[in-house]
């Protein structure tokens, strides 16, 4: 049996957060968001971090497949993103009159996204949803759009529902909700609406929490395609989450269709925070029309180690490389979960894997599980899909599948 | 926003739906109904219809008026709403025998809830009145998410996310209350279920009057343990989409 984590420093540090912070950490990183179930199984606060490994407050060390929800894509501190933005950071970085690295960055952006022929530059995902959202709606002048339920899109207003604290019934009054995979449920909204939708927006996949995660049914996005084309209704692809974690030439060239705009962030520069939304030259100049820019949304370094990012993932054959590590870690999950009678669902592109504990509906037992990993050093979350980054080695896995296998026995005998 | 139809339904499940609770926890509350049966039926025009029955000191909710004693009948949900907060006397339209019950034993049993639900100071400072009063009050909260998850048009959505089960509130030590979720449907169990879907647990019965005064935020007690969360967490979520409106409508 392995030595089990105590994180008495991060609770400490907690306790100092939540009295200048509201809710300590708030967000997805947080304990409450992130379902740290139960508190005592996980760490709150991280101290420094290398490859595919973060180390606590505490001293403890993480085989890490959150990967900071996504930006880990080559591994911690990748040297040759470090240098570009070193360097570049050496020369300048938000500076009155933007750097050409940025044109640079957009240039490689056109020449390896399929769909691309401009890019647009912001620092989170859900900058560039919102300007997608914006771009559409200054394109049609239409205010409707339909998003798939299950749906992840940002924090702005508009992404959120009518139940949540500080959103007006107003800021999602044009908001329309069908069911992924549902084409029929789709048409009938557009029938309904005809003439009033402005952008379908969706995830490549269905990468709701809670649930096993849903790829389209074949031809889906094809039909999708088709019908927005048909009702000049503009295709939108979060490509945020899994962007270049499925096809570096944009998940949309994955399922074999072309959106008019695709937005991408997490694994763009390794953790250097830049967004770009890109699209088709049709709505270069609504995108040009907007009024949106932000403080720090041409800084220099990003680009520059958005660059360096870029062309490593080309380099290394992603996303490949990454299916490939996700490939070897389902297969030994899915036996040790069988060895102790155990039916986990892995699910997703193996690159983001969503992992599930069947036996149970209510997810105990699948909390139970997550919670024995962390103690004993994998970071795996309860209700979100996992991020396979390169730095992942065979050892990392292997270990990963000890722990695993472990962690099903402890639960197995609890049980029984 | 709020709306006066939703609120009358938690003045009718949730408010006066907790005299069976105050009964039993409340030795006073069950010497005031002791003897022999007697029931009131409450009809709202547009809104609730239920009945509080009593007997030999304990009381139980029934829906409907059909069998009552006493019939208060209200032209209107606001009418009825009135009824609770003190600006409107009611005329019984039935049981003129049972009017003493009605002035006397009803109305000092609903001025005794009042004692509890908004509770001074001075009365919290008595340990077992203040483990009464927050107890009612987890009842209260457990009655008022299943109406506005019913009734309210935004509460409606919320439970438009939730999925079959069953949800738990518990104070750790202490009460516990469950909500059955069917087809988006919410209902408060008027005695907990054994198991649960999903389950949110307050460390002691301090710490969930804090919440439930708002002098506590939940989402930092989940970051310190003091509030536990486990099973399907979308229930939990949308339900605290809901408990964010059971503030608004009983405040």
């Amino acid at each position: 049996m392995r030595k089990l984590n105590s994180y008495e420093n991060s609770r400490a540090q907690f306790a100092r957060a939540a009295k200048v912070i509201p809710s300590g950490i708030y967000g997805h990183q947080g304990p409450a968001e992130g379902c740290y179930i139960p508190i005592e199984a996980f760490p709150l606060y991280s101290d420094h971090a290398q490859g595919s490994y973060f180390w606590d407050v505490d001293g403890n060390r993480f085989i890490d497949y959150m990967c900071a929800y996504g930006p880990n894509v080559l591994g911690y501190n990748d040297p040759d993103v470090d240098e570009a933005a070193r360097r570049q950071a050496e020369k300048e970085n938000c500076v009155t009159a933007p750097s050409t690295v940025m044109i640079d960055f957009a240039e490689l952006l056109v020449d390896t996204v399929a769909s691309a022929d401009w890019a647009f530059f912001a620092k989170n995902g859900n900058d560039v949803t919102t300007g997608a959202v914006m771009c559409a709606r200054a394109y049609t002048h239409r205010k409707k759009i339909v998003f798939f339920k299950g749906y992840y899109h940002g924090v702005s207003p508009w992404t959120q529902k009518i139940d949540y604290p500080g959103i007006l019934e107003e800021d999602v009054c044009n908001n329309l909700y069908v069911e992924w995979n549902n084409f029929d449920q789709l048409c009938e909204v557009f029938e309904r609406y005809k003439g009033e939708i402005a952008a379908v927006i969706g995830q490549p996949y269905m990468h709701g929490n809670f649930m096993d995660n849903q790829m389209p049914a074949p031809g889906f996005w094809q039909k999708v395609r088709k019908l927005c084309t048909d009702n000049d209704v503009v295709l939108i692809i979060d490509d945020v989450r899994a962007g270049f974690r499925m096809d570096l030439a944009g998940s949309d060239h994955y399922f074999g269709f072309e959106a008019d705009l695709i937005c991408f962030c997490k694994a763009l520069a390794n953790g250097y925070n830049v967004s770009a939304l890109c699209g088709k030259d049709f709505l270069k100049n609504s995108m040009s029309s907007l009024s949106y820019t932000g403080s720090y949304w041409m800084s220099a370094v990003p680009f520059a180690a958005g660059i360096a990012c870029l062309t490593k993932m080309k380099k290394l054959g992603m996303p490949e490389l990454l299916i490939e590590k996700g490939k070897k870690l389902k297969g030994g999950l899915l036996k040790a979960a069988a060895d102790n009678g155990f039916n986990l669902h892995v699910t997703g592109i193996e690159s983001l894997p969503y992992l599930r504990i069947a036996d149970d509906p209510s997810l105990r037992l699948h909390q139970q599980w997550v919670a024995e990993c962390v103690k004993r050093g994998i970071f795996f979350t309860n209700h979100h899909n996992h991020f396979i980054n390169a730095s992942l080695s065979d050892a990392d896995i292997q270990e990963t599948i000890e722990v695993a296998d472990e962690a099903f026995r402890v639960i197995r005998e609890r049980m029984d | 926003m709020t709306d006066a139809v939703t609120l009358s339904y938690i003045n009718l499940y949730a408010i006066l739906g907790s005299l069976p609770h105050l009964c039993e926890l409340v030795p006073e509350a069950a010497e005031l109904v002791k003897g022999k049966p007697v029931s009131i039926g409450f009809q709202v025009k547009g809104g609730p219809s239920a009945t509080l029955c009593f007997s030999d000191g304990a009381c139980v909710l029934r829906e409907g008026v059909d069998d009552c004693d006493v019939l208060l009948p209200f032209s209107s949900p606001e009418k009825f709403n009135g009824l609770i907060d003190g600006t409107v006397t009611p005329v019984p339209k039935k049981g003129f025998t049972k009017i003493r019950f009605l002035l006397k034993n009803f109305t000092a049993l609903t001025d005794l809830l009042t004692r509890y639900l908004r509770a001074g100071e001075a009365d919290l400072q008595d340990e077992t009145f203040f483990t009464r009063s927050t107890t009612l009050m987890l009842y209260v909260i457990a009655g008022a998410i299943s109406q506005i998850g019913n009734h309210d048009k935004i509460g409606r959505f919320s439970a438009s996310n939730i999925p079959d089960g069953i949800i738990r509130l518990a104070i750790q030590g202490g009460a516990a209350a469950t909500i059955q979720v069917k087809n988006h449907v919410l209902a408060t169990d008027p005695v907990p279920a054994a198991d649960f879907t999903a389950c949110m647990e307050f460390a002691d019965i301090h710490l969930a009057r804090d919440l439930f005064d708002g002098k506590v935020n939940a989402v930092a007690c989940i970051g310190t343990g003091e509030i536990r969360m486990s099973g399907m967490i979308s229930m939990l979520d949308n339900v605290n989409r809901i408990l964010d409106r059971v503030a608004l409508y009983l405040a």
